[in-house]
């Protein structure tokens, strides 16, 4: 019997690049964030061959739950073919063999950077968010350490008061995307910087949702049907980005979220920012119901409320 | 295009190939040539890719065209997917090969100062001759239309070139593998046994055991050995920048150099099978310590670092943060703080973040933009009335903080 006989042929890399340690280790830190919704759990975070901050927290979950007969969306700004999440995709692709897609609805695992798709995710869905900033009191308290004890006390009175401050040098919450949020009703959690017309699609969702740092080395989950709440007054609710009169200008669509394009007369187009809806829409496949209805009503009702001015 | 209807795979592929022409070729020759004539830059990739692998890195300087961030991600990138197959024995400043050996604070020390190699009293003028020959030698091929090899050669002889190896360092040199073989007792033992510095005791822990900052998640307080492995991988520049600012005045302390060293290190490992404790090999490593008084202890106190390949700059800024670390009361300069220094001389996620700013922001800049609109109608900033409501750009303060 000869050394080679006894062990495997040598390979470049691991099935799914990160060895087994380290996804042994994602998935217990993915197993603890789920069974803590809004907590953020610390993990050691491999280096990844791509940079820092590009989504590396995101690809390293992807990476530790893909398996061969998974099928991977990835999305940047609501599109397929941004140059980083077609990177990415490349990436997930070739260290796993796993099957890609731009159909929200047949993703098993779909990684997303600062959008959630407009169709509705399912139950057995994970949506992998990549996570810039983990940290929501980061606004109020720099110092982790500090922060950490700030959250296991449920001390947030800095957060509401920040929240105050902005009504009253600025007559509405400033907040624009990472719009801080309640989950669960513990913690208050950082959903990433998706913008405020997708914060609320976490409420009550059907799918899984884990949010990943990988430079900030944390890790945080929303649990199917978990209750997320974006921070407001009473009587001041919490308001999505306004899409009101804005159309598509190759599907038509309206009410979704839209990029806006300049022109060169000073006005302005508009797009669907989701580019896996627009090319449904285009290629007149139905699509799946989506989470604001094209009236702009959303699918959980009274959860939105109209704005009021105040005093 | 940024981002494209169509085609973003086929443009990144398109941008690689685009940068990796302007490098030029990659090639061999070329890594050889790093990696003898570079050991410096080497070292630096090294420590802070925290892998030593001279040939490696001087593969990750020529592939990334001497962009020492992306070598130093290539190396680390790389390294994350090496299983761990055995730990090293722990070594001490008395068991170093050492070449370089200096003190600020005596004048002489038991074992004696030991210069060494070093640029600090050189006369930094630029080796303009160098270039001369090189031209009359470009010139002379041009006449004689000799082969290519010979201006490789000619530069290399020209007698300019040669440096006289100082005797004291080829006295006690291994004739087997050209590495000096003196070692000398650590300043600290002495300045102990005399009361000045408080006695210290190894800590009894298995070399496996050793919290390792790779692998760990880090918590503040971190141990000290998470401090120590994050200041011997740190950013040179970052490490610099933030000990400047304790030297030139934010600082609890005045450090004094008190011993640094450039040497190599044995790396022994126990064999797994007969026990025997045997070398794997030699690496360049280096330490420094920096020493201040000790308020309220009578005695003195010590700053450490240390790393992989030849790195003095690093070494005294790293010891000097290390000391002000210790001695942080939490309520000073930043720099004084182990968190603040640990996350923001990390080379990989600093360098990582600021380029990603690059990244479309279009979504959040949206979401921001709305803002700005909806107060702007609420408000009204131009109208005349708006002289006491903080202007967009205040708004645009507080709904931007999003990467």
């Amino acid at each position: 019997m000869t050394l080679s006989e006894l062990t495997n042929e040598r390979q470049g890399y691991s099935f799914g690049y990160l060895d087994a340690y380290a996804k042994r280790e994602l998935r217990r830190r993915a197993l603890k964030a789920i069974a803590i919704p809004g907590y953020q759990v610390p993990y050691a975070s491999r280096e990844l061959p791509i940079a820092r901050g590009w989504g590396t927290g995101g690809l390293q979950v992807t990476l530790a739950l893909v398996g061969p007969d998974s099928i991977v969306k990835v999305i940047d700004q609501g599109a397929d073919d941004s140059v980083n999440a077609a990177n990415l995709r490349r990436f997930i692709k070739r260290m796993s063999g796993a099957s890609t897609t731009t159909d929200t609805l047949r993703a098993t695992i779909l990684q997303s950077r600062h959008r959630i798709p407009e169709e509705i995710m399912q139950e057995g869905q994970v949506l992998v968010l990549q996570v810039p900033d983990p940290e929501p009191l980061r606004r109020v308290q720099p110092d982790i350490s500090k922060a950490a004890q700030l959250h296991a006390d449920a001390d947030y009175g800095q957060m509401w008061l920040g929240l105050y401050e902005q009504l009253v040098r600025f007559k509405q919450y400033v907040q624009g995307a990472d719009y801080p949020s309640l989950v669960h009703g513990r913690y208050i959690m950082n959903p990433s910087p998706i913008p405020r017309w997708d914060t609320p699609k976490l409420h009550q969702a059907a799918h899984l949702t884990l949010l990943s740092a990988g430079r900030e080395k944390r890790m945080y989950a929303v649990p199917p049907y978990t209750n997320v709440q974006p921070l407001e007054f009473d009587d001041v609710p919490f308001q999505i980005e306004d899409q009101t009169g804005r159309v598509c200008k190759t599907t038509g669509a309206a009410n979704k979220f839209m990029n806006e394009l300049p022109q060169d007369d000073g006005s302005a187009t508009f797009e669907l920012s989701d580019s896996g809806y627009a090319e449904k829409l285009k290629n007149d496949l139905a699509p799946g119901a989506t989470y604001f209805d094209e009236q702009g009503n959303f699918y959980h009702d009274g959860y939105l409320k109209p704005p009021v001015r105040p005093a | 295009m940024y981002v494209a209807a169509k085609g973003g795979e086929e443009a990144i592929q398109n941008s690689e190939a685009l940068y990796g022409a302007l490098n030029g070729a990659l090639t061999l020759d070329m890594v050889r040539a790093i990696q003898e004539g570079m050991p410096y830059l080497v070292d630096r990739v090294m420590g802070e890719g925290s892998l030593y692998a001279p040939e490696l890195a001087a593969l990750a300087l020529a592939q990334t065209g001497g962009d020492l961030y992306e070598a130093v991600l290539l190396l680390r990138a790389y390294r994350a997917t090496q299983p761990r197959i055995a730990y090293a024995h722990a070594t001490s400043a008395d068991k170093l090969f050492t070449v370089r050996r200096i003190s600020a604070a005596f004048k002489d020390i038991p074992g004696g100062q030991v210069l060494g190699p070093s640029l600090d009293y050189s006369h930094r003028l630029l080796r303009l001759d160098v270039l001369d020959e090189e031209r009359a030698a470009l010139n002379r091929e041009d006449a004689e239309t000799t082969s290519v090899g010979t201006r490789h050669a000619s530069s290399v002889s020209a007698p300019s070139a040669v440096q006289s190896i100082p005797s004291s360092v080829t006295n006690t040199t291994d004739a087997m593998n050209g590495v000096p073989t003196s070692t000398y007792p650590a300043l600290a033992d002495w300045q102990r046994a005399q009361g000045l510095l408080p006695p210290t005791e190894p800590e009894q822990i298995a070399p496996a055991d050793i919290p390792d900052v790779t692998t760990d998640t880090v918590m503040f307080p971190a141990p000290r050995a998470h401090r120590l492995q994050a200041l011997a991988r740190a950013d040179t520049g970052g490490v610099l920048a933030l000990g400047y600012s304790i030297m030139r005045g934010y600082g609890l302390i005045h450090p004094t150099v008190n011993e640094l060293r450039l040497g190599y290190s044995e790396v022994e490992l126990t064999h797994p099978v007969t026990g025997a404790v045997f070398s794997v090999g030699r690496v360049r490593v280096s330490q420094c310590e920096v020493i201040t008084p000790d308020a309220g202890k009578q005695g003195y106190m010590l700053g450490f670092a240390a790393t992989m390949g030849w790195n003095e700059v690093k070494l005294i800024a790293a010891s000097t943060l290390d000391m002000d670390m210790a001695a942080n009361d939490g309520d000073g300069h930043a720099a004084h703080s182990e968190e603040f220094v640990m996350y923001h001389t990390e080379p990989v996620e600093a360098s990582g973040f600021c380029i990603h700013f690059k990244l479309p922001h279009y979504v959040t800049f949206a979401s921001s933009l709305d803002n700005i609109r909806k107060m702007a109608a609420a408000v009204g900033w131009d109208d005349g009335k708006g002289a006491q409501t903080p202007g967009p750009s205040a708004a645009m303060d507080e709904a931007e903080q999003v990467g």
